[in-house]
């Protein structure tokens, strides 16, 4: 209590603990992206000017956008929609306690198992010359290039991204679903509800903030993934980080101001998606503290 | 046959066997109280009753139709948990609402039901609130709206009331008791506190190592218990070793003295018996009616208010004894030797 | 019924798990034609560039971790201890990591402390380094910081401390000698966490130029075929490795607190 009172009385001591990390996070954290924000927002003399954020609007640019928010979207979607599924089986889904921590131990390997490696890991397998491409071909005589698939593209982007997204539902959702109280369902049940019934009226809006926020958490994860999609289709395909990876390696844009207005772009879509999401969550946690 | 009629009712958990033959029948409108130790098998009798754990064996019926196979949403049974475990996420009249609303009333219907039980459980006011703004006591009592909003013919309640304070849950005991005679609903009850038990039911149903020891009203089981747990369990009692002199006559020597009780002994003569007392039998000095004197001497003295309970030595064995508190009168020192009367009568012979 | 169903969700997410790392595992292994051989494994390890890039990233990991440690642990403690208040905006910046990509961090960072900047960090290949370090300190700031938060959630910081103090400890051996041990099993599942990620990143380390593991990889998936996929395995051991010691870490620890 002593030292509690001292301290208090030489309140500037107080925040001096707090210094370095402040002084770190704004230097190498907020300081870069500001200096990105108001970049994008000056001519390369410095003087104030949109027309960056207006020369964002080429189709090649507008594609990579959309072509970006996409795959973030759809991975995001389907990584919430199966890794809730597998979640719940693990926890609500009667199966045997010993499928549980296996399960929560492998979401904790994969979903850090991203970037260059899961590259290869999926070429090795559905690429051209994978194992499973292959294997369909000689033994089923199924092309599957011909059926129109392709890793290479927007599609394979996503069915190699849900490998981190998957995992990264599942290890936030399962402490969520952990949270249903077991009284509750057996209150609904004695009131006549179908398992149905409880979910819609109880668990699911229950669970609804935790699941959109990890839906944009997702979001937020696949629109910056630079490394898998490099790995995976080379400087190719055109989506937002790969042209912004180009940009700032090559200046292939022309303008580095422009590079500036890219990566503002890519900052207010993930910081738009968590804004959704913070206004979703306020509006459905109104019986929450 | 009656309401609620269990009968052989046995239930293991692998190895582990919680209940054992259990038979209970309840009448319509009676309200009954299972009182017994933690982990006796009380709450997993009444779940068998809600329907969330299946009987090893045995028969549950509900106004004569067996309901061993029904889902719990088939039962039409109202529930009350120890943890009110209200849905988070609606308002109170949401809650109470929840019931009729999966059952599809229509919502004219419904709304008049749930001002109707905010009535009932005296909080009209409180409709729109989340539960987290409401107290536990309060909450409680929506829980029990919820479960009697939609009408069943038979409540469940688990401990609903030892999660609260003590001077809530005395309030909201005689309130649940009133409701429930109001509505004349058939209530099955759980607590491991004598005192609600004793206080609120018509018959208790005192549980042991997941069988009934002893079933009857409060009056008969405080005052007749048959099992030496029940005994214990039940209200506080000293206890005293005696021997068998005459069973037949009911003579038995406690001490130096042979005191004759106004019942026959079950057991042998010379065998030795345990005779217990309640502490509201014995009194200090002489008293009017009492043919038995014990000489003693004040070993403890518990100031408790409106009540004194002294602890007097007898013979060796310590025997608990209430008086009532009076101003002209201060309570007895420890130490001093006096006499304690009591009625043979009112001794209980254990015989398990 | 529920049951097939958990089955059926369960079942046909791990074959989706299970197929790729089946698929890199017999592709690293079938350089050689017609038969299974380790060769690519082979090539890959005596690779000199491998062994390079490979111990150029473990030191950047340590560093990192270090580094992250040092920053995190006093923070946490002293937002737990002296600035409750300061939680919220705490929080909030160790998550932004997870929010801005850091393609647009690293692009910052090029254009804040290039050569010509006030802070001229990419000048030498030291502060280029250090830089490095920074960034990928910040990539893991999200976990560090939670995992020491969730430690010193667990232990009464403030009464360990009051009981320190009155026996005269100074911060520096409070921070060090009571606090840190009692988070060491955070701390390390930070640090784990920390080296996984270090050892996979890729952009960061391009973007600056750096010769760390994973460009090395990038550049060796564009021109090779079998060597990637072993590649792939070894970054797989890496991060289950870490995992495991994760939890290896954890389990010990419950089991200590346990017994006492
Ligand atoms: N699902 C279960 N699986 C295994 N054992 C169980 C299960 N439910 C209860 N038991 C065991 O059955 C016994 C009786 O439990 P029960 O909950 O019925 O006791 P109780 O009388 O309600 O106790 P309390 O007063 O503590 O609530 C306990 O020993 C408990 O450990
Ligand atoms: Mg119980």
């Amino acid at each position: 209590m002593a030292g509690m009172t001292s301290l208090r009385r030489f309140a500037p001591l107080r925040w001096l603990g707090m210094v370095p990390f402040f002084a770190f996070t704004f230097l190498f954290l907020i300081l870069p992206t500001l200096y990105i924000v108001f970049g994008a927002f000056r001519t390369p003399q410095g003087a104030f000017t949109f027309d960056n954020i207006l020369a964002l609007n080429t189709p090649s640019i507008r594609s990579a956008y959309w072509v970006s928010i996409k795959v973030s979207f759809m991975s995001a979607l389907l990584g919430c929609l199966i890794g809730f599924a597998m979640a719940a089986a693990v926890t609500v889904g009667r199966l045997p306690r010993g499928v549980r921590n296996p399960l929560v131990t492998f979401s904790g390997v994969a979903s850090n198992f991203a970037g260059v490696p899961l590259a290869f890991a999926f070429i090795a397998t559905i690429g051209p010359a994978g194992l499973i491409t292959a294997y369909l071909r000689t033994e089923w005589g199924i092309n599957l290039r011909l059926l129109g698939f392709n890793l290479l593209s927007t599609k394979g982007l996503i069915l190699t991204y849900l490998f981190f997204q998957i995992p990264l539902m599942i290890l936030i959702i399962t402490p969520a679903l952990d949270g249903l109280k077991r009284e509750w369902r057996e209150a609904a049940a004695i009131l006549g509800a179908s398992g149905f019934q409880y979910w819609r009226s109880v668990a699911l809006p229950i669970l609804f903030p935790s699941i959109l926020g990890t839906l944009a958490l997702l979001f937020a994860n696949a629109f910056g993934a630079v490394a898998t999609a490099i790995a995976l289709t080379g400087p190719s395909l055109n989506i937002a980080p790969i042209l912004l990876y180009a940009q700032i390696r090559g200046d292939v844009l022309g303008s580095p101001n422009l590079g500036y207005a890219l990566a503002f772009g890519m900052i207010v879509i993930t910081g738009l998606a968590n804004t959704v999401y913070i206004w979703l969550r306020a509006r459905s946690e109104r019986w929450l503290k | 046959m009656a309401f609620l009629e269990i009968s052989h009712l046995d239930k293991s958990f692998g190895a582990n066997r919680v209940v054992k033959d259990f038979n209970l029948s309840v009448e319509q409108g009676e309200f009954v109280s299972l009182l017994g130790p933690s982990g006796c098998g009380k709450t997993t009798v009444l779940r068998m009753v809600a329907g969330f754990e299946t009987p090893s064996s045995g028969n549950i019926a509900i106004d004569g139709r067996d309901v061993v196979n029904l889902r719990p949403n088939q039962r039409n049974i109202g529930m009350v948990f120890q943890a009110y475990a209200l849905f988070p996420n609606l308002t109170v009249a949401q809650n109470v609402a929840f019931g009729l609303k999966v059952a599809g009333r229509a919502k004219a219907e419904t709304a008049a039901r749930v001002t109707e039980m905010l009535a009932l459980i005296g909080l009209p006011d409180l409709a729109d609130r989340y539960p987290f703004q409401l107290s536990g006591g309060q909450q409680q009592r929506v829980a029990l709206a919820r479960a009697l909003a939609v009408q069943p013919h038979l409540l469940l309640l688990d401990e609903p009331l030892s999660a609260l304070d003590a001077k809530i849950r005395a309030s909201l005991r005689t309130e649940i008791r009133e409701i429930q005679q109001r509505l004349g609903i058939t209530t099955v009850f759980v607590t491991h506190d004598q005192e609600e038990a004793l206080s609120m039911s018509d018959r208790i149903v005192v549980m042991n190592g997941g069988m009934a020891d002893q079933i009857g009203t409060p009056f008969e089981i405080y005052n007749r218990p048959r099992t030496r747990f029940v005994a214990g369990f039940v209200g506080t009692l000293s206890r005293f070793e005696a021997v068998v002199k005459d069973p037949a006559k009911g003579a038995v020597s406690l001490g130096k003295q042979t005191i004759t009780l106004d019942q026959q002994i079950d057991a042998a003569a010379g065998a030795r018996v345990t005779l217990a007392l309640r502490p509201e039998a014995a009194h200090l000095g002489r008293f009017n009616g009492c043919d038995v004197i014990l000489p003693g001497k004040i070993a403890e003295v518990h100031f408790m208010g409106s009540v004194i309970r002294i602890k007097a030595d007898v013979d060796g064995q310590l025997m608990s004894l209430d008086t009532f508190n009076r101003a002209e009168t201060p309570p007895p020192r420890i130490g001093t030797e006096v006499e304690i009367s009591l009625a043979a009568r009112d001794f209980i012979v254990l015989s398990a | 019924m529920i049951r097939i169903w958990s089955w059926g969700a369960l079942i046909i997410g791990m074959i989706y798990f299970i197929l790729p790392l089946v698929g890199m595992t017999e592709f690293s292994l079938s350089m050689r034609r017609g038969e299974y051989s380790f060769d690519a494994y082979a090539v890959v390890l005596s690779d000199s560039q491998f062994q390079a890039t490979f111990s150029y990233s473990v030191i950047m990991a340590l560093f990192t971790i270090v580094f992250g440690v040092l920053l995190v642990v006093p923070t946490a403690y002293w937002v737990r201890l002296r600035m409750p208040e300061l939680r919220p905006y705490v929080e909030f910046i160790t998550l932004l990591p997870l929010v801005i990509p850091a393609i647009v961090v690293v692009f910052g960072y090029i254009r804040l402390y290039n050569t010509s900047s006030w802070l001229p960090m990419t000048g030498t290949a030291l502060g280029t380094n250090i830089l490095l370090m920074f960034g990928y300190a910040t990539l893991s700031l999200p976990y560090m910081y939670r995992a020491v938060d969730t430690g010193l959630r667990a232990v009464d910081v403030g009464t360990l401390t009051e009981a320190a103090q009155s026996l005269g400890a100074s911060w520096v051996t409070i921070l060090a000698r009571i606090i840190l041990p009692n988070v060491l099993a955070a701390v390390l599942s930070g640090a784990f966490l920390t080296f996984a990620i270090v050892m996979g990143e890729f952009t960061m380390a391009a973007l600056l130029d750096r010769p760390a593991f994973g460009p090395y990889m990038q550049l060796l998936g564009a021109n090779r075929a079998y060597e990637p996929s072993a590649l792939a395995v070894i970054a797989f051991a890496i991060t289950w490795a870490c995992m495991g010691l994760i939890q290896l870490v954890t389990r010990f620890t419950k089991h200590t607190r346990a017994q006492t």
